[in-house]
């Protein structure tokens, strides 16, 4: 069979497979089994006395009468079993969309903007014209409305033969009510059992006609003016247009001569198919795209390697050295601060470094660069090469810093950063390292890796000046407190995302809130391994080296710079670690970076200019709202 | 022993209703796809289909025939016959699967029926090319 295998004549409450099963509701058979009784009891009465009729009048009134119940019994049987067009269940097609996806999704429709729903039951968006029927819990195709008299939905399959259903029905009641009509008016004066039972037939078909009547008037308008129940009775097109349509005419062929729409529910076998590598390939850059792709999994491994590379140095690392041994010449006009004379640049060379020179001596090697950072150098030099000199073994890091030292006196540019000669000059190196290193960094100019961990230094080191050092001090640690904001704030955005599934069409709306998370966490992936370590130090720093307290309470206590000086060691040395130096310059960087006092610092450490670093720290972010640069660049605002 | 490739992706091209509800699917070339088939092979297989589908569903002398006689012979012709609508069903299958054999199988790719979707949409399965990715 194979016409109403396809059809699925299984019916509308067994076709489909992947439906879970319903409890048996009896009360859902009794208006279907009212109609059926009414149905074929009245017409079997009323064929009783056909015989009659076909005598006195002529013998097509039976067959006539026959053709047209067998119709309508035909088409009741067909809206009552045949498939409306139920869609099968979505069981695999992107399951995220439970989550994430829009309620609505919108198509134009000949110009019209019709809405597509999303059935969380179905799993899909609702096609134009679909519904989900509450009653049989399936969505259907063209869903014109559930009929309990033959207890099934009314759908794109079979809603031709519940068309013609009613027209027949209508007909047949009329037939039924008029020559039982005749009947009785020829047998006016005998109205004796037969008669009784004509009687009755005829009220049944009297009182059924009024309401079958009005279903069928109703139908052939909405056929007429290709709508569905579902669509008029919601007000869908009330003033509007209707995309559906076609015109009047065509509109009715459709119903009545379209061909039977297929069986759309899940009984097909799944096709089979041998897919097998290798694969034929376009003419396209697809190398291109395979290598991005790789890049991007470089990158991302290669940062998380960076992390836990510097975790571990972090945790390696030897307590935190001496005030005086962290940040050497970053040259300052009063040396109050000098006990932080010099700092390891790299936390490998800070490994291997003993114990350091005393405070004095770094202190009165300070004096020095300060004056050496304004330009001459030749004095500095000594100092720094013998300090340089010293350490060679100290330098486990790239020979840059071994080229820097050794090259040492070099006059070159200086900046006022802690710079990476600044490292090999070590403990004792302070202004002379520093000298030494720089000259050093500028001659050999390539010391890319080198380059971050001083320009580390350099933004963290604050050794001279108090003003200095709570300006670097504070950066890091505005840092910190950016990364605390961008932590609750990345938070804050993460815990919504279970409710992204109904914000998401709000966020098409909001798009600001997106590249607000993006940003937050780039902000914290690159700085996450800070937070650790260094949550401590924020907490028991913040009323000093919050950026939002003026500069005096940089200033102020000395002790609580030097800690922050330490500190910020702390910080160098987890970020010199990494090998992607331009995440660590940005990191490092990008706190100054909004203050006016921030350019002019990389300025500094990047060119080789003179160091004016004094001037650098008069600005400041205003109104305790701090501007952090994310890895990606985009730069936005915490408020601190 | 038959040994599957593993499937990569999905990719869902979607119904074209700018027409109405005519089943018609969106030509529109997925990104996805960029770097395992050519865009005019992709299209050319899309219109082929859509044709197809308008095929089915036009209005015309056959399927008024067929109506004419499900009702004079009270819908027990669907169960000899086969529906106009079904006879192109079976035409588009098989189309797929010259298809898939043809073209998109050699790609890694795999073209599924629509109708094992409902008619809502035509799902392509990308398949990892072991052969790049060793």
């Amino acid at each position: 069979m194979p016409g109403f295998s396809s059809g699925g004549v299984g019916g509308g409450v067994g076709g489909v497979a992947s439906a879970p099963p319903r409890p048996f509701r009896p009360s859902r058979y009794v208006p279907v089994s009212a109609a059926t009784t009414f149905l074929v009891g009245a017409t079997t009465l009323f064929f009783c006395f056909c015989p009659w009729l076909s005598e006195h009048f002529s013998s097509v009134i039976p067959i006539y009468n026959g053709v047209i119940f067998l119709f309508t019994l035909a088409n009741f049987c067909m809206a009552t079993f045949m498939d409306p067009g139920i869609f099968p269940r979505e069981e695999d097609e992107d399951k995220e969309d439970d989550f994430r996806a829009p309620l609505y999704k919108t198509v134009e429709i000949k110009g019209i903007q019709v809405r597509m729903k999303w059935c969380s039951t179905c799993r899909f968006y609702r096609p134009p014209r679909c519904s989900h029927c509450s009653v049989c819990d399936n969505c259907v195709e063209d869903f014109d409305h559930h009929c309990p008299w033959v207890n099934n939905c009314i759908g794109r399959r079979n809603y031709r033969y519940f068309f013609l259903f009613l027209l027949s029905l209508t007909t047949h009641i009329m037939n039924v009510f008029g020559f039982g009509l005749v009947y009785v008016l020829h047998h006016q004066q005998e109205l004796d059992t037969p008669g009784a039972a004509v009687m009755g037939v005829m009220c049944v078909a009297g009182l059924f006609f009024v309401p079958v009547a009005g279903l069928t008037g109703f139908h052939i308008v909405l056929v007429a003016r290709g709508r569905t129940t579902n669509e008029q009775v919601t007000g869908k097109f009330r003033g509007g247009v209707n995309p559906f349509t076609n015109g009047c005419l065509r509109n009715i062929t459709h119903v009545l001569c379209s061909s039977q729409a297929p069986y759309i529910g899940r009984w097909r076998g799944r096709q089979m198919m041998e897919v097998q590598p290798p694969f034929l390939r376009p003419a396209l850059t697809e190398a291109q795209l395979e290598a991005k792709v790789l890049d991007n999994g470089i990158q991302n491994s290669k940062s998380s390697l960076d992390q836990m590379e510097s975790q571990s140095a972090d945790a390696e690392a030897p307590p935190p050295p001496k005030p005086e041994l962290r940040y050497p010449g970053l040259p300052r006009a009063d040396t109050e601060s000098s006990l932080l004379t010099e700092a390891p640049p790299t936390p490998s060379m800070y490994k291997y470094r003993p114990t350091f020179n005393s405070p004095g001596r770094n202190h009165t090697a300070l004096t020095h660069p300060n004056k050496m950072i304004r330009g001459e150098s030749l004095d500095s030099p000594s100092p720094s090469i013998l300090q340089s000199s010293r350490q060679p073994s100290y330098r486990s890091e790239p020979s840059s810093l071994d080229g820097t030292t050794v090259v040492g006196g070099g006059v070159g540019v200086r900046r006022g950063g802690g710079e990476r000669g600044e490292g090999p000059g070590g403990p004792g190196g302070t202004a002379g390292g520093v000298l030494g290193g720089m000259s050093g960094y500028s001659l050999t100019g390539r010391s890319y890796t080198s380059y971050p961990s001083s320009l580390v230094l350099s933004t963290g080191g604050s050794h001279s000046s108090s003003l200095r050092s709570a300006h670097t001090a504070h950066n890091p640690l505005a840092t910190l407190h950016s990364e605390g904001t961008t932590d609750t704030s990345y938070k804050s955005l993460a815990n919504q995302t279970p409710r992204n599934g109904s914000l998401s069409y709000d966020s098409l709306l909001t798009p600001s809130e997106s590249p607000e998370f993006e940003s937050a966490a780039h902000e914290l992936s690159p700085q996450k391994l800070h937070a650790p370590f260094l949550s401590s130090a924020v907490r028991g720093q913040t009323e000093v080296v919050s950026p939002s307290t003026p500069l005096q309470g940089y200033t102020s206590p000395f002790l609580s710079a030097q800690i922050a000086q330490q500190r910020e060691g702390q910080l160098l040395q987890g970020s010199a670690t990494f090998s992607s130096p331009h995440k660590a310059y940005l990191r490092a960087v990008s706190p100054p970076l909004p203050s006016s006092a921030g350019p002019l610092e990389t300025h500094h450490l990047l060119s080789t200019s003179r160091p004016v670093l004094a001037n650098h720290t008069t600005s400041k972010p205003g109104g305790g709202v701090k501007k952090v640069t994310g890895v990606g660049g985009t730069t936005y605002e915490i408020s601190v | 022993m038959r040994q599957q490739a593993a499937i990569t992706a999905k990719v869902f091209i979607q119904r074209d209703y700018s027409s109405g509800t005519m089943c018609q699917f969106q030509t529109k070339f997925p990104s996805e796809l960029e770097n395992r088939i050519d865009k005019q092979q992709f299209e050319e297989t899309v219109r082929a289909l859509n044709n197809m589908y308008a095929e089915a569903e036009k209005l015309g002398s056959q399927s008024y025939i067929e109506g004419c006689l499900a009702c004079l012979t009270a819908y027990t012709v669907f169960l000899c016959m086969e529906t106009h609508y079904e006879k192109v069903l079976k035409k588009i299958a098989k189309y797929i699967q010259e298809q898939n054999d043809k073209i998109y199988a050699p790609r890694g790719l795999l073209l599924t029926d629509p109708i094992e979707r409902g008619l809502r949409v035509v799902e392509i399965t990308i398949f990892e090319d072991r052969s790049l990715t060793r």
